[in-house]
């Protein structure tokens, strides 16, 4: 194992996630493929954690980043499914190119 | 007690006290608050006489006081009084005048519903020129000066609600305004050479040639501009017969003694600046001339009393701005005093005149008015008299100084042109007299007149009497080394008759007034006949020379267009371009930029990958 196959997993879970919030139309996929690209900074976090020649109290935090940003994405996606299940409620529909009311 | 000079600042103190409370809450105090100006006036008065009972006790030294203005390092700007001969002399005329005005007004302007701001802008007016005259720096004087012409705005246009006297008060305004700005521009070239306003000081720096010449000419042209359009010197004339539409007393009070003397007072005040620069006197003894002989003959063809007696006046301006430019400070000082005295009291006459006639003012619906209004007619004899320089009456002796100091300053070419000027001077007043005064009544309201009541007599007796008596100051009384009036202003001035001038002057202004009673007194003479006779001339004298309707063409086709050309400017480059361009702009670019706002989320999103990338990129390559 060597850390740039986890760097190379890492840019294509970044780049699928970059091309679900670009091409999907609906929120919820926009969600999931944000989470993508979280996961995918997680693992170049992790990797970076195993693999450099750093200390061993570096490679821990590495680790305790990961769990940081594990947490903040659980409570971010809470956030943003409420706001998606509101915009349900009023607008019936969660397709991202019908909900431009705030176009110039 | 005796009130020292220092004091002066009281009087018009007073004044300002006076227009400010009955200006405010006149209409709340009992007889409308017009006993405040009034009070204001006979206060002035007093502290005038105590002032000058000290100035004489203490052997005619000039004081001043002064407070700093603006103090910047250790230059500073300074409000000042100063009492000399001539502020003293001045301050005794309006003082006085305006106290009889007043007293006047009080019979003239009842019933007036406005009649408290009427007094209280009296007090303004006086009060400014009391300022003017006591002022001893030349920002100090020109404050003074616009204060004075802000009065006389608003007593010309007191009746306002009529058209033509809010006219009159824009064209008074506007014309002195032309010389004003010219009197401004030359005080602060003054200012600019000589680092004060200080009068005494400027003169005495142009004196040593502290001033360079080109500065000090054309300062002295302004200053005299500015005097010019003040004192209604032809060109700027015209605003005097038309301010003939405020109330008759205001007349009075700005043709006697304040307002027009202000610019005679000027140039003798400043005439020790204006004697450096060669050849200026001569200038300004042509424009007064010039002014005395023109608006002479237009007062002999005006058929409105309150015209002629406005012609006359500016007639006897151009005299004493004649005399000043011979030199003859005395002498034309000593004639503003007289001619103050004296036109005051013909106005005063010719508004008891309307007053007895309800309000008419064309002369040849008067006639034989001496019957119903013999303290009226007999007064205004005087006051003719007096004008037309006749002898024992004070005119006489003014006159009589002033083609002396002519005939000494400006040889004999001068003297003789004037003398035309007395002859004129005596016709036009004694045609005056006899057309109102003598003869049938040619209106069923000459035949009903009545006389005014004493309270507009009274003054007219007071100014009679001392028009009669105000000549003899001008002989060397035996009092202590009193050396007439004329050595009192002017101590190089000394009092003396030629043998041939003063018989020859007399002789005219007699032949005037002969001449005058055969043509409209008597009616030997026909003046229809004369006036078919010169028929252009004629017309072209009662069209007063075509000046108003050649001032209006001028502005008409050449001030209006100019107008109209800078408000297109205004519109299309300022307004248009300048203002509104910006807007505009802003607004379409706002347009165009708005559409970056699509509303949809992969947009956003793509701007925010590519912005990221672009970061990166540049990251890697600051880093390398």
């Amino acid at each position: 194992m060597e850390l740039i196959y986890f760097q190379l997993l890492a840019a294509i879970l970044f780049c699928i996630g970059i091309y679900g919030v670009l091409a999907r139309r609906s929120a919820v996929l926009i969600l999931m493929s944000i989470e993508l690209m979280l996961n995918a900074v997680n693992i170049n976090l992790i990797g970076y954690a195993a693999f450099s020649s750093f200390g061993s109290a570096h490679r821990n935090l590495g680790q305790v980043l990961v769990i940081f940003i594990i947490t903040i994405a659980a409570a971010e996606l809470a956030l943003a499914m409420a706001i998606i299940l509101r915009l349900y409620r009023n607008k019936n529909n969660v397709n991202v190119d019908e909900l431009d009311i705030l176009k110039g | 007690m005796i009130l020292s000079a220092e004091f002066a600042w009281i009087i018009p103190g007073l004044a300002v006290i006076a227009f400010c409370i009955t200006s405010l809450f006149g209409k709340n105090l009992p007889y409308k608050g017009i006993f405040l100006p009034i009070a204001a006036a006979l206060l002035g008065f007093i502290f005038f006489c105590l002032i000058f009972v000290d100035f004489i006790s203490t052997g005619f030294n000039p004081t001043s006081v002064s407070i700093d203005w603006i103090v910047i390092d250790n230059w500073s700007i300074t409000w000042g009084f100063a009492i000399d001969e001539i502020s003293i002399l001045m301050l005794g005329l309006v003082t006085f005048i305006s106290l009889l005005v007043q007293i006047y007004s009080v019979g003239y302007m009842s019933g007036d519903s406005r009649i408290s701001w009427y007094f209280a802008v009296h007090a303004l007016f006086a009060g400014a020129m009391l300022a003017l005259v006591l002022a001893d720096n030349l920002l100090f004087l020109y404050f003074c000066w616009e204060l004075v012409g802000l009065g006389s705005y608003l007593l010309i246009g007191f009746w306002f609600e009529k058209k033509a006297a809010s006219e009159a008060a824009k064209k008074a305004f506007i014309t002195t305004r032309l010389g004003d700005v010219g009197l401004l521009i030359g005080i602060i070239l003054l200012f600019k050479a000589t680092g004060t306003f200080h009068i005494p000081s400027i003169i005495h720096a142009a004196q040593n040639g502290a001033i360079p010449e080109s500065t000090l000419m054309w300062s002295s042209l302004l200053l005299f501009l500015g005097a010019m359009g003040k004192s209604a010197q032809f060109p700027f004339h015209v605003w005097l017969p038309d301010a003939m539409e405020g109330p008759t007393p205001v007349s009075a009070l700005i043709h006697a003694a304040t307002m027009v003397v202000a610019g005679v007072y000027l140039i003798a005040r400043m005439l020790p600046l204006l004697e450096i620069v060669p050849g200026f006197l001569t200038l300004v003894a042509t424009v007064g001339l010039f002014t005395f002989l023109f608006a002479g003959i237009i007062a002999l063809v005006m058929t409105d009393i309150k015209k002629v007696l406005a012609y006359s006046t500016i007639s006897h301006l151009g005299l004493m701005v004649l005399t000043l430019g011979a030199g003859g400070l005395a002498a034309a000082m000593f004639h503003l005093v007289v001619h103050g005295f004296s036109k005051a009291l013909l106005f005063l006459g010719a508004g008891s005149v309307m007053h007895g006639m309800n309000g008419e003012t064309d002369c040849w619906k008067m006639g034989g008015l001496r019957r119903n209004m013999s303290v009226t007619g007999v007064t205004f004899l005087v006051g003719c008299l007096s004008l037309a320089g006749i002898v024992p009456l004070s005119g006489f002796f003014s006159k009589d100084e002033m083609l002396l100091s002519i005939h000494e300053g400006l040889g004999p070419i001068f003297l003789f042109i004037t003398l035309a000027g007395v002859f004129l001077s005596s016709l036009y007043m004694i045609r005056l007299f006899c057309v109102i005064f003598i003869g049938e009544p040619r209106s069923e309201g000459a035949k009903n007149s009545h006389e005014s009541p004493r309270v507009m007599t009274y003054p007219l007796v007071i100014l009679a009497v001392f028009g009669t008596v105000l000549g003899v100051l001008a002989l060397p009384l035996p009092l202590g080394d009193f050396e007439g009036l004329g050595n009192f202003i002017d101590s190089k001035h000394h009092f003396h008759l030629s043998p041939w001038i003063t018989p020859l002057s007399l002789l005219i202004a007699l032949s005037g007034l002969v001449i005058g009673y055969m043509c409209y007194g008597y009616h030997k003479i026909s003046h229809h006949l004369v006036a078919l006779r010169f028929g252009y001339l004629y017309k072209l004298t009662v069209s007063k020379f075509y000046i108003d309707e050649i001032y209006q063409w001028i502005i008409d086709k050449i001030v209006l267009s100019a107008a109209r050309f800078i408000s297109i400017f205004d519109r299309v480059v300022v307004n248009d371009t300048g203002v509104d361009g910006i807007g505009v702009s802003v607004l379409l670019s706002a347009f165009k930029v708005r559409l970056i706002q699509t509303g949809k989320l992969y947009n956003y999103a793509a701007a925010m990958g590519i912005g990221i990338f672009f970061m990166a990129v540049m990251w890697i390559l600051a880093s390398n």
